[in-house]
């Protein structure tokens, strides 16, 4: 059976401390989001960690979740890419062809997770900076879409390695750089095809396991473990916002519903 | 390609604008189009598969440390054609074994930042007007020299906290040309360095062993983002969290601030700002009157002096802004869901009473036992070889550094020599640091940048950055036993810098007085023999070029096999209660000052990388810049809402900033961000939001002497003003919908 490459994400131990964030930023050539990018909200983050809200001041919490590409096994980004620059690889990692994409954006459209990401730029570093470029991954130029692609280089030199001692790549050769970074041990990499697999084992062995949008049936290679609360807010403090200003919007919607 | 000839990119998005795109590419077997599948185009992207001359050579991993501003990490770069391009913690090294943090994945942008200083440099014009000419390292080091001759030892060095064998030769080239060598440290970590003095017996942070606790309560430290060793206790937060099959920490906050570590707590109870200490006590009087203390412990020893009758719960509960079941609640658990363990920190350490807040938490861990066991505090060791290799001291107070910057500005000292360290941008503008530096003696700045302290400079030598130095490290904390990093250069220097350490040799033998080593490494390579002559630990070579090759390779020496430093019995010197004081007016119309480090800036030391400047900060999402965090009622009732400016005036000074609406901020508290506005120091950090030490009234932490960083009180004023913040938040679309949460929570007991 082919391998089929997916991640854990353990909520409860996530902190939101976003070391995963600036690791996948430095090993895939990502462009320095500017304070302009943010305004224009086109910032460029492979992985991002997002913050809800629960609850009012002083009975209110904060929740965070890192948000990589779900490398959904049918992928709603794929068929709608008019140029087949949208690519699903047979290790069931959701590719994006740089060099055939023209830059439609329907595959972002089409994304629900929102984690493709357009350079509506020409990337730009100073040309000190270009020193830290990974060799091994290209510059995406204006006009393509971007996303995370699992570090594919670095499977790639995993089953280049594995070939050159004459045996399949196995779980464990190695890991994407957001994993790799992560202090402590939320993000774990691996194959969800191998029932012997550090990702597998966390599945089976708890009931917190789900998938973001789940219902929609694109059946994602990116698997939640549910944050543990010992200590629930009272009742009625159950909405969760992203934007601090959307509570009260949500709210007086909810008086009027 | 021939000239004039279509691309294979424009012929697709030609066909792709035209109805025909549909058709060509739906009637045909994608291995048709263009000159290949999307599978082959995808490989001929991913050099990896491809030719040699696609992506040159190969990479090389190489062990180094960094000492960092929280106890460091181990570290291993990724070097490619001579360039680093990846930094990852090192699995191999016992307090991040493979993990980093964000900041230490932004190193490399420092090495190949573009504002790097290039070489040396002499002023050529006006002190502060940034005009400098190069120089090559022969005239700057003839200047440097005649500088130190002409000094006659009215020398002050001016570092951070450095250890190992930084510390050393520091030591020996102060001794030698008879300076003074002071160390500058955040004013939290001044206070919590005396107050583990008192409680434990030794300025040594010491190690939390989260791993193995039940319980964690919290007042205040940052500990998983800007406080001692946050790597390496995020690291034991995941095991406390779910790293054991029958058990999950439960951690509760204690604090005026749903900070970004707070907010991993399963429960925050906000306080009122520095009534950290008192309600410590009142636990600590529930504990005992409910005799709830392990192990025969006494609370009268524990807390000399104090009447803990006195801090019942319901003569406190009012004045810390909590109800006296919730201090009975938290003392019971504490006391009863053991191996429990209570620190404090960052802003517990903030106030004019902050010694007095950390020694009363710190010492709660008698009442439970939890000093010197499992899933309490471990104390750390010094270093294995404190003659050749020192740990690092403490830093120098607010208070002192008032007094030397009298003494400069008085002629004091003729030569002033600044690395690693920004006082005229981190301390308050009251105290005269930068006039000071005006008034005589020659400056002279080690960075590598052209921060607001070098541009007062007369000459600036630029040293290399961690991936290029060597260095051996004594962590502060360590892991419980003894150990010692080993930083070595991974790449060759990238401006035409020097070492430090090569810099301080320099300096004593102009003195006359040469160190035993000619050079940095020389030193390095010296004081690991001596660690072999030592014995013990986890090398195990006889061979000295053996020994030293495999200290490098694994990234340092340790000991594991070592007994932890035994545990005192109770704190050795007692700490008095006190209350905390605010400066300004205390007026129900104003609001707690309370500066808080980012996860990403810290107190602003990494505001040229970025990486850094680019992260959200995580409760606001904020990037880029400064902002002020209300309270959503207070907002209202302000008439102000998020973008909107406010006015914020203290007895310190005043300045505008943008609010941000934060549902968890306490009604009377204005949150501000330390980290930005540097006037210089580089073009990610000048001229971007504000410093809002500039805010901070000189209170002082009444026993150390510390900058009572969160002791100043704000009237804030609407202006009719709105700007753009920038931050991450709203970046997507992201609702949280009833039906389909995006966060799932499972209750304890499911």
């Amino acid at each position: 059976m082919a391998n089929r490459w997916g991640m854990v994400i353990d909520l409860d131990r996530c902190t939101g401390c976003q070391a995963c964030v600036v690791s996948c930023q430095a090993e895939n050539n990502i462009p320095i989001n500017t304070e302009e990018n943010f305004y224009q909200r086109r910032a460029i983050e492979w992985i991002r960690v997002e913050r809800y809200w629960e609850g009012e001041y002083p009975n209110v919490k904060a929740r965070y979740i890192p948000v990589p590409c779900m490398q959904c096994e049918n992928a709603p980004c794929e068929p709608v890419c008019p140029v087949y620059a949208t690519y699903h690889t047979d290790q069931g990692i959701n590719m994006q062809v740089y060099n055939r994409c023209i830059g439609t954006r329907y595959c972002s459209v089409n994304c629900h997770w929102h984690v493709r990401f357009f350079n509506f730029w020409q990337p730009k570093w100073p040309d000190s900076l270009k020193n830290q470029l990974n060799p091994l991954v290209t510059v995406r130029s204006r006009g393509v879409m971007e996303k995370c692609t699992f570090c594919v280089q670095r499977i790639n030199h995993a089953e280049q390695a594995a070939t050159l001692q004459g045996r399949d790549v196995q779980d464990g050769d190695f890991t994407t750089a957001c994993a790799q970074a992560c202090p402590t041990r939320a993000i774990v990499f691996g194959n969800l095809n191998d029932q012997n697999s550090e990702v597998s084992k966390m599945v089976a062995s708890t009931n917190r396991g789900y998938r973001l949008l789940e219902d929609l049936g694109t059946n994602p290679a990116v698997v939640y473990l549910k944050k543990i609360d010992a200590d629930p807010l009272p009742d009625g403090t159950k909405h969760r916002y992203f934007d601090s200003e959307q509570a009260s919007t949500a709210k007086s919607l909810a008086a009027v519903g | 390609m021939r000239k004039g000839a279509m691309r294979r990119r424009d012929f697709l998005k030609l066909v792709a604008a035209t109805g025909a795109g549909a058709v060509v590419f739906t009637g045909c077997d994608p291995s048709t189009i263009g000159d290949g599948s999307p599978k082959r185009e995808f490989e001929i992207q991913s050099p990896d598969l491809n030719p040699q001359d696609f992506a040159w050579g190969r990479d090389l991993w190489y062990a180094t440390a960094f000492a960092g501003v929280s106890g460091g990490s181990g570290l291993i770069a990724r070097v490619y054609e001579g360039r680093a391009k990846k930094i990852d913690g090192n699995p191999d090294y016992p307090l991040n074994m493979g993990r980093s943090s964000a900041l230490e994945q932004a190193l490399v942008q420092e090495l190949y930042h573009p504002d790097r200083i290039g070489g040396p440099l002499a002023l050529n014009g006006d002190r502060g007007s940034g005009k400098y000419k190069a120089l090559n390292w022969n005239d700057a080091m003839n200047q440097f020299n005649s500088m130190i001759t002409s000094a006659g030892g009215s020398v002050l060095l001016i570092t951070p906290p450095v250890s190992g064998s930084v510390a050393n030769i520091v030591g020996q080239t102060i001794k030698a040309v008879g300076g003074q060598h002071v160390t500058f440290e955040s004013d939290d970590r001044v206070v919590l360095r005396e107050a583990m003095n008192r409680v434990f017996g030794s300025p040594r942070f010491p190690t939390i062993d989260l791993a193995n606790a039940e319980f964690l309560l919290n007042f205040g430290a940052e500990f998983l983002s800007d406080w001692i060793s946050p790597v390496h206790l995020s690291m034991g937060y995941g095991e406390f969290r779910q790293g054991r099959a029958d058990v999950r920490g439960r951690y509760w906050h204690v604090g005026p601030q749903l900070t970004a570590t707070a907010s991993n707590a399963d429960k925050w109870i906000p306080i009122k700002p520095g009534t950290e200490g008192m309600v410590a006590l009142s636990m600590a009087q529930v504990i005992t009157s409910k005799n709830l203390a392990k192990g025969g412990a006494d609370a009268g020893s524990i807390y000399q002096g104090i009447t803990l009758d006195d801090y019942a719960p319901d003569k406190v509960a009012s004045k810390a802004g909590v109800t006296a079941d919730q201090i009975t609640e938290m003392a019971t658990m504490f006391a009863q869901q053991t191996p429990s363990v209570a620190i404090a920190g960052t802003s517990a350490a903030a106030h004019t009473n902050g010694l007095f807040n950390l020694t009363a938490v710190y010492a709660l861990n008698y009442l439970t036992g939890a000093v010197g066991t499992k899933g309490g505090i471990m104390l750390n060791p010094g270093s294995p070889i404190s003659d050749t290799l020192p740990e690092s001291t403490t830093g120098t107070s607010y208070k002192d550094w008032q007094s030397l910057a009298q003494k400069i500005g008085s002629g004091g000292f003729k030569l002033v020599m600044v690395y690693g360290a920004n006082p005229v941008y981190s301390l308050p503008s009251s105290i005269g640091f930068k006039d000071a530096l005006g008034k005589g003696a020659k400056v002279v700045s080690f960075s590598n940048f052209m921060d607001e302290t070098t541009v007062n400079a007369d000459l600036v030598l630029p040293t290399h950055v961690t991936l290029e130095d060597w260095g051996l490290h004594v962590p502060d904390p360590g892991p419980g036993y003894p150990i010692v990093a080993l930083q070595q250069p991974v790449v060759e220097p990238f401006v035409d810098s020097r070492s430090f350490a090569d810099l301080m040799l320099g300096v004593a033998k102009t003195a006359g007085k040469a160190l035993p080593w000619d050079n940095n490494e020389a030193a390095v390579r010296a004081m690991v023999a001596s660690l072999q002559q030592k014995g013990g630990g986890n090398v195990n070579a006889t061979d000295p070029k053996e020994y030293f090759v495999t200290v490098q390779s694994q990234g340092g020496w340790w000991d594991e096999k070592a007994a932890a430093p035994s545990a005192p019995s109770g704190p050795s010197k007692p700490t008095a209660a006190a209350d905390p004081k605010f400066a300004g007016d205390t007026g129900s119309d104003t609001f707690s000052l309370l500066p808080y480090p980012t996860n990403s800036l810290g107190q602003g030391d990494f505001a040229h990388l970025p990486w850094l400047q680019a992260l959200p900060e995580p409760i606001s999402t904020g990037v880029w810049t400064t902002w002020v965090e209300l309270n959503p009622t207070t907002g209202k009732k302000m008439g102000v809402g998020t973008g909107d400016v406010v006015k914020l005036t203290s007895p310190a000074g005043n300045m505008e900033l943008p609010v941000y609406i934060n549902p968890a901020a306490a009604p009377d508290v204005a949150l501000v961000p330390f980290g930005q506005g540097h006037e210089f120091f580089s073009r990610y950090a000048e001229k971007r939001g504000q410093n809002v030490v500039s805010l901070i009234a000189p209170q002082m932490e009444a026993e150390t002497g510390a900058l009572a960083t969160a002791g100043t009180r704000v009237k804030i004023e609407k202006m009719n003003k709105k700007v753009r913040l920038s931050r991450f938040e709203g970046s997507v679309p992201a609702y949280q919908l009833e039906e389909y949460p995006i966060i799932e929570i499972q209750n304890l007991n499911q």
